[in-house]
This record gives C-alpha cells, structure tokens and sequence, in this order.
C-alpha cells in the first residue's frame, strides 16, 4: 500500500463504516476509496471530498435500510430452519419446549403471587404514616394482639401531638342485613369511625367521607352490596336494619375494597352508635377488642413513639393491673407490616407469612433453575449429534458466523416458544393456583408491568446459554474430524449426574412433606376429640330476648323431629376461647391461675357428649348451681394438685379499692379434657360455669339421617321463635375441621409441587435418556449380537439412573425429616414420621425414573441388532 | 418468471457490457452516465443485493488495489438466469414500442 493514497474525510468515513455492515461492506468502502482517489487525483481533494460527503450522506439511510432488511431476511431464515427442526424431531422439540414452558409457568405464578401479597395495602396515600396499636400483655400467661384498648385510639390522638388521627374498628364479621322485607348475608359487617377515611384511602362514590359516620345509626356500604341490595336506585338516606334490630341511615357508597387491603369489609356503621348504646363500655379501659390505627404525622418514627408509650398506659391502667398482678406494653405496628409480618393468631382477617412468602420464592427460584438447566442440558446433549450436519454444511461453505447464528436462533426460537406457551399455560394456572392458595388471583402477567420484559429477557438469556455452547463449540470443529466420528462428548456427564440428583431431591423432599402433611391432617381430622364433632349444628348469634325465654326456645327445639338434644353455650369448640385468672383454694394472691372460662346451661354438656369423669352435670333444680358452683376439667385438676376434685373451691377476694365479700365457687364436678380449640394447642385448664346471662350460641344435636329435613323444620320453627332475625348456623365438625385450612393449603401445594418437580425431572431423564440410547445404539447392537438379554440391556442403560435416584433418596431424607419435624412442631398433639413415608418416597421415586428411562431402553434393547449396527 | 424492475435491468445491462470490468466503481459511473445524474452507492449496493439473493448476478471476489486500501473488489457477472431475464424484457420493451415512430411524442413538430 502506498503512503500517498489521499486519506478521504475521516468523519464521514466513520459514518460510512457505521452505516455499511452488510456482507458486502468492504466492497462498498472500497468502491468510495478508490473513486475519492481517482476523484482527488483529476480534480483535486476539496471537490473529492465534497464528492464522498455528498455520497456518504445520501447513501447513509438506504445502506443502513438494506442491512436491517437482510437481516430480517436472515432472521426470517433462520426461524423456518428452526421449525423444520421442531417438526423433524417432533418428540424432543415437545420435551423441551413443554419442560421450560411449564418451569416459566410455575415461575410466574409464584411471582405474581409474590408481587401480589407484596402490594398489601400500598394503595393508601398515608401508607408509611398509619401504624396500627397492638399489645403484650401478661396476665397470667403472656399474650399478644392486635388489639388496643377501646379508649385508647382518641386518648393518644389528645396526649401525642405526633399522632394526627386514630380510627377504632370492630372486626368486620358475617351478618343478615334486611332492607324492607329483603335479607341479604353480608360478608364483612364491620363498625368504625369517621376518621377512618381520612386515614386510608377508600374513595366515596356518593356521600360526604367528611360526615357520614359522624352520627349513631348511619352506615357507608361498598358499591356492590349497594347494588346488591339496591339496585340501581341511589341507597343514600334509605335505611337497613342489621342484625342488633336496630334501623341505620345509609350515608355513604365506597368503591369496593381492593382484595390487596389487609381488612376488607361491605358494610361500615358508625361507631357513634356504640357510644350512643353504651358509652360506659366504649371508655372502658378494660375492653379490650377494638382494632386502633393511628395517622403519624410526617418523619415521626414509629419505634421512638412506641417507646414513649409506657407512661401513657400506666397514667390510664396501671392500677388495676398492678392489682391483677399483670403487665401491659402498647406497640405500634407500620401498615405495610400487618399482612406479612404479624402473626397474631386472631387478626381482623386472615393475613399472609412472610415465611410463606419466601418459601414460595425459593420454590420459584429452585423450579426455574431446575427447569432452565434441563433445558440447557438437553439442547446441548441433542445438538451433539448434529455434529456430523456441522460438519457437512462446513464443507459446503457455510461461515462460522451463520452456524453460530444459526443454533443460537434455534435454542432461541425454542426459548421463545416456551415463553409463549407459559403465557397461554398461565391464564388457566392462575385459577387452580388461586384455589390452591384458597383466594382468587385476579393479577396477570400482562397487568405487572415488569413481568412480561423479565420473561422475555429470562427466555432470551436461557435460550442464549442453550445454544451458546454448542454453537461455539460445534462451530469450531474441524470438518474431517468431525465427519470422521472422531468426536466425543464426554463433558459435562457429571454436570448431567448432578441435575439429575439435584431435580430428584427436591422430588423426594416434596413427597415426603406431602405425606407426613396429610398424615397429620387425617390425625388431627379423626383423634378424639372428648366430644363428637358429627351431626352438631351450632347457631353462633342468639338475641337477647331469646337468652331472656331460652327455656321455651329450649322446648320448641327439641320437639322437631330429628333433633336429639339441645344445649347453650358462651362458646363452641373451634371458635375462640376466653381466659380469666382465678385462685384456686390454697393458692395464694400472688399465684393467679389462668384457665379457659366456658358458660353453659345444663344441656350443654350432654348435647355436645363431653364426658362426666366424677361428681355431677349442673342442674337447673339446684338453686345454687347458679351462683356458686362450677365444673373444671382434668387438666385443671391435676394442676392443682386436686386428686379429689369435688367439694374444692375457688376464692374470689375483692380487689384492692373495691368493696364486697370474698366469694367462693365449689366444684361439683369434673368432665374429662376435651380439646376446646384445634390440635395445635395444649389442652389448658378449664373452669365451666352455669351462667344463663352469658349465652350466645345454641348446639343442637340433629339424628344422623334426613339432616335436611330437619334443616327445613328447624329454619320453620326459627322463623315463629325469632321474627327478627333469619336463621344463621354452622356444622360444629366443619366448623372446627377448618382450623386446619392452613395446613390443607399446603397439603394441596405440596402435593402440586411434588407432582411437578417430578415431571420436570421425568422430562429430563427422558429426553437424556433418549439421547443416551441413541449415542449407544451401536453397542446395544454390538451386545446383543453377543448374546446379551433384554433385560440384561434395560439393567445396563436403567442402572445409572436408579443409583442417581437413591443418592438424591439419601440426601432428602434426613433433610426432610428435619423440616416436618420443625413444621410438626406447630401442632401440640401431633402424629409421628414413620419410616414407610421414606420408604413410599423412594419406590414413588425409584418406579417412576425407571419407567421413564426404560421406555427409551426397552425400545432400544428390543430392536433388532442388524437395524441397529446398519444405522450408518 | 416476474419481470424485471427498471433499475434491474440497467444494472444487469450495465454488468453485462462492462464484463470483465464490472464492479461497484465502474457499475455507478456507467449507471450515473445512463440516468444522466448522479446514482448512490446505497443505491447500487441495496439492488445489487436483490439481485444476487435472486440468483441473476453472481459475485466473484477481486484482487486488493492500492487506492482501495486493501479492500477487496466485488466482480459481478451476468447468471444464465439473468441473462434469460434479460432477454424477456427485452422482448417486452421491442412488443412495448413495436409502431411507435421515435417522433410520437414529439409535440412541437406536429
């Protein structure tokens, strides 16, 4: 090359160099070199300059038009080729593409639920300013909950300038809401203040959020129970009689709560009306059962409140707890905390675990990774054997760089398919997982904005790595060696074992968990109970007027047909419990005993069929069953010490500042333990009295047969005994069966997960197993010309396998035993592992790899030899 | 068989006059000189390419010159394909203007 080659204008040169990057790119550089250099020699450099400037601009667009069209064209190639692929070898295309579709699906679902629960409550302008009050209290035994005081709220807003606002809710519950003659079950019947609305955001479609739950007997109701008890016409100023009887004004339509608020409800009355009935209760200190949330003002930190909140409770408690010998501490809890990380075992809803949260994260991660690496690790092992196409299209001239683009395009053609077939798969995937988590998801991936670009860059990039090595890799082999057989792909065996026991274990530790939970579920479901759960239907709400005549409405009962007894109760099995302290004779004042306090009527305990240990049932003809007498269980007894329970007594001493005499309770009997709430709690002692005033549910026994017959007779009678309300009740065995929700929950996700775990693990052996058998046929073939059995060759090509799946066996089981023994823990009464779970898993296991891997085998060792070594 | 596009089938008549010497350079000059102004290389690369996917040029790769600065020359040359395409348009053309006089359109002469 010479030196006095006249150099053409450098910038429009580098635009020329940017803009031609077709196949021809050099011919065109080229072309502009030498006609500048001939230009610059005949007319000079200023005009040959002009010249390239003046072609180099209008050239610029249509060269880079051209480059983006072939490479659509080449794009376009590249696919078909692709297909053509996928329909050739229909089998392993499914395998792959259905194995990473559905590890993307699973994978998706678990991140939107995540997303999901992670949104709760972030729609509130004040979000990080609300906190909401909850409290440590030990009386007796130490306690936790998210409730405050009720006059705690406004007391705090009057004391602590930092605290603008506080709004006292009543837990939202089930109720018949009647307008004229109609009746309607409301789900979420719930009482607060106005200052509610100023603390969230839940936007009013009509009324005033300023006033409308200012005044007694005014309700807000949500925009669709307005419109299922209304209609279309305008529910402000009409008036809904709920079920205390009492009619309140309708002032105010909220849109509907959002499913990501962590308390939801349909039906809001004003808590003015509590004051209005009873405002000695709502100044009680003592009442303890209102949710409280606080508005903070700006930059005001919840932790250094909190701690400012002693003096607050000792100005306002501090006596009478001093008295009952308890403690009481006042935290604050951030909104954006209450549905993941408070546990509080009676919250204003069901709320979410983070634990859970992460766990399903994990299982996410653990999924894709399992899924994408089967993907990876079968795209490579199938590329192998196109080695010999590498070979061939090399020699007819095909350039590295097509070849690369080539298997790239097709794994990422692969990827992408399986993207979109995890979309499609997702849609139906949201409803079963919805009810797999028992709430419906109402999210998608096309309403997470994030979503759809993290998949498509997670199919991008797997299917990047998929073709990346073998593209690199094949591309770069010799043609001759190539063609010559002389290629082995020995690599990555080992990577192969360990996927392989990896998927496995996960496999093993699923199934296992799936057995020992359902395990315990069936424990809990059918141990003893002390009192026969079946065929017992509870009324949860009775009035007050029926409490006044419960004796005829005890009579009018027990006269329908079909029901065998009748009982009333303050409580039933499964739904709460209430605890007290008392003294017990012979402990002294400083040795409160907390017991479970129960009030019945004397049907209560024969209709239920709890169990008399010693002594006698109370008894309406003894006057004094009434006022001094009680019934403990045999927990209580032997933590006493009482071997001779009756004829003992409990001392009730008036408390310091209080007058009256010191009165005693005598135990008159005694019934066996039965359990008062789910099997995750010990049996505690437990102190029955006869206290006709504290009756709120009536349990009837009904005769096993023609249950709905006697359901009919029974909403008959209910409607002459009780004109006001309608009949509202529940089964005691459902009722108390659904305390383990939480746990069929996971049962039921377990179970999924397992099942899916060991699909994707069987689609990878399959596939692997396929192409083992095909890179071996002529040894199969070889070895049976020497005599080898059928068996003797499924043996060979099935015993790797099965050795891989007893090692993962060996490393889940002691995992697996440790995690269900941690999560058996939650259950004081709790089933034991026993050793045919491990044994289940493993055949489960074992049977199913086999079975997958010798499908491929048995075929390969049924053929015939000649086929086989001919196969050149 | 579609018929060829105008610039087509200067492109290929230009290649197949110039023969030995057809490439990028001389290709745009001789081109340039037909249409009477000046023609782009993005113009002359962006048809080429069409012309080759198909198959009525073929490329052969040329010796580096000095003031190419070491760039290969792309040579093109007519394909059988091509010049049969060739011959159909020229078919077209002469049935196009068979009984035209030269002067038809001539106005002011009338």
């Amino acid at each position: 090359m010479k030196n006095d080659t006249p150099h053409p204008p450098k910038f429009a040169g580098w635009l020329l160099r940017l803009a031609a990057r077709g196949e021809d790119d050099f011919a065109v550089l080229g072309d502009f070199d030498e006609e500048y250099a001939e230009l610059a020699g005949t007319r000079g450099k200023v005009r040959a300059a002009a010249w390239y400037w003046r072609h180099c601009l209008r050239s610029f667009p249509v060269l880079v038009g051209d480059f983006i069209y072939w490479r659509v064209i080449m794009f376009i190639n590249y696919l078909k080729v692709a297909f053509r692929n996928i329909r050739k070898q229909k089998g392993y295309a499914f395998i792959n593409i259905a194995g990473w579709a559905v590890g993307m699906t699973v994978c998706t679902l678990i991140l939107l639920w995540v997303q999901d629960e992670l949104s709760f409550d972030r729609f509130h302008q004040n979000a990080d300013r609300i906190c909401r009050l909850t409290l440590d209290a030990r009386i007796g035994t130490p306690q936790s909950a998210p409730v405050a005081p009720t006059p705690a709220g406004p007391a705090l807003v009057r004391e602590y300038p930092e605290i603008l606002k506080a709004a006292r809710m009543e837990r939202p519950r089930r109720a018949v809401v009647k307008f004229e003659d109609k009746e309607f079950q409301e789900e979420g019947v719930g009482v607060t203040e106005n200052s509610f609305f100023e603390i969230f955001s839940f936007p009013f479609l009509a009324g005033d959020p300023k006033t409308a739950l200012t005044r007694p007997y005014t309700a807000v109701i949500t925009e669709s129970t307005a419109k299922k008890i209304f209609g279309t016409a305008s529910p402000l100023g009409k008036f809904l009689q709920m079920d205390d009887g009492k009619e309140y004004a309708v002032t105010g339509v909220l849109k509907d709560v959002p499913r990501n608020s962590h308390v939801t409800f349909n039906v809001l009355r004003s808590f003015e009306t509590l004051v209005a009935e009873n405002r000695a209760a709502t100044e009680n200190w003592f009442s303890i059962s209102t949710y409280a949330y606080l508005l903070l003002s700006e930059k005001t930190d919840p932790k250094a409140l909190e701690a400012k909140l002693p003096p607050f409770v000792d100005k306002n408690m501090g006596q009478t707890l001093k008295a009952v010998g308890g403690t009481m501490t006042l935290r604050l809890q951030p909104l954006e905390r209450i549905h993941l990380y408070s546990n509080f075992s009676l919250d204003i809803a069901p709320q979410g675990d983070i634990a859970t949260v992460l766990l399903f994260s994990g299982i996410a991660l653990l999924v894709l990774l399992i899924a994408s690496i089967n993907f990876i690790n079968l795209s490579t092992a199938r590329s192998s054997t196109r080695a010999k196409e590498v070979g061939l299209r090399k020699t007819l001239g095909a350039v590295r760089r097509r070849l690369v683009g080539q298997f790239l395009g097709e794994s990422v053609i692969y990827s992408l398919l399986a993207m979109v077939l995890a979309v499609l798969l997702h849609f139906p995937g949201l409803r079963l997982f919805g009810h797999v988590i028992g709430r419906a998801m109402d999210t998608n991936v096309f309403k997470v904005p994030w979503m759809l670009p993290a998949l498509l860059g997670l199919a991008l990039f797997v299917g990047l790595a998929a073709g990346g090595y073998p593209a690199l890799l094949l591309s770069s082999f010799q043609p001759v060696r190539v063609l010559k057989g002389q290629l082995k792909s020995g690599g990555g065996v080992w990577f192969r074992r360990i996927l392989v026991v990896t998927q496995f274990t996960v496999s093993v530790l699923l199934i296992i968990s799936t057995l020992v939970i359902s395990r315990q579920i069936s424990y809990a479901k059918n141990k003893k109970l002390g009192f026969d759960k079946e065929h017992v239907l509870v009324v949860p709400r009775i009035s007050a007027a029926m409490r006044q005549s419960y004796a005829s409405v005890r009579n009018e009962l027990k006269n329908i047909p079909g029901v065998l007894d009748v009982g009333a109760s303050s409580m039933v099995p499964g739904r709460g419990i209430s605890r007290s302290v008392f003294f017990p004779e012979a402990f002294s004042q400083e040795e409160p005993q907390v017991m479970d306090i129960l009030a019945v009527e004397p049907g209560f305990i024969p209709t239920l069929g709890i169990q008399i240990a010693a002594g006698r049932n109370f008894s309406e003809a003894m006057g004094t069953d009434r006022n001094e007498a009680v019934i403990i269980n045999e927990t209580a007894a032997r933590r006493f010490g009482w071997t001779e329970p009756i004829g003992k007594r409990f001392v009730f001493r008036p408390g310091p500042g209080q007058t009256g005499e010191t009165i005693y309770l005598t135990v008159i009997g005694m019934i066996r333990d039965y359990h008062t709430i789910s099997l995750h709690q010990k049996i505690e002692p437990q102190l029955v009295r006869y206290n006709p005033d504290s009756l709120n549910m009536i349990s009837l026994r009904l005769a096993a047969d023609n249950v709905s017959r006697t359901l009919d007779l029974l909403k008959q009678a209910w409607r002459k005994l009780d004109p006001q309300g309608a009949l509202d009740y529940f089964f005691l065995d459902e009722a108390f069966d659904s305390q383990y929700r939480a746990e069929e929950r996971m049962e039921t996700i377990t179970l999924d997960f397992s099942l899916l775990a060991v699909l994707i693990g069987c689609l990878g052996l399959f596939g692997m197993s396929s192409f083992t058998v095909e890179r071996r046929t002529k040894e199969i073939g070889i070895r049976k010309v020497l005599g080898s059995s059928v068996a003797g060759i499924v043996r060979l090509l099935s015993k790797e396998t099965v050795l891989l799946i007893i090692v993962a066996n060996a490393i889940a089981w002691p995992v697996a035993y440790y995690l269900m023994n941690i999560w058996l823990q939650r259950f004081a009464y709790r089933t034991t592992i026993s050793p045919w779970v491990f044994a289940a898993a493993a055949l489960l296991s074992i049977l199913t790899a086999f079975l997958t891997v010798s499908f491929q085998s048995v075929r390969a060792a049924l053929s015939k030899p000649a086929d086989a070594l001919r196969y050149e | 068989m579609k018929e060829l596009t105008k610039i087509e089938e200067i492109l290929l008549v230009a290649i197949w006059r110039l023969d030995e010497q057809a490439y990028g350079v001389k290709i745009r000059q001789h081109v340039s000189g037909v249409l009477g102004k000046e023609f782009t290389y993005g113009n002359l690369y962006s048809a080429l390419h069409q012309l080759t996917a198909k198959k009525y040029v073929v490329k052969t790769l040329g010796e580096s010159v000095p003031s190419r600065r070491g760039r290969r020359r792309i040579f093109y040359s007519v394909s059988p394909g091509g010049l049969e395409a060739l011959q159909n348009a020229r078919d077209m053309n002469d049935k196009l203007w068979t009984g035209i006089s030269r002067f038809a359109f001539d106005r002011e002469k009338i």
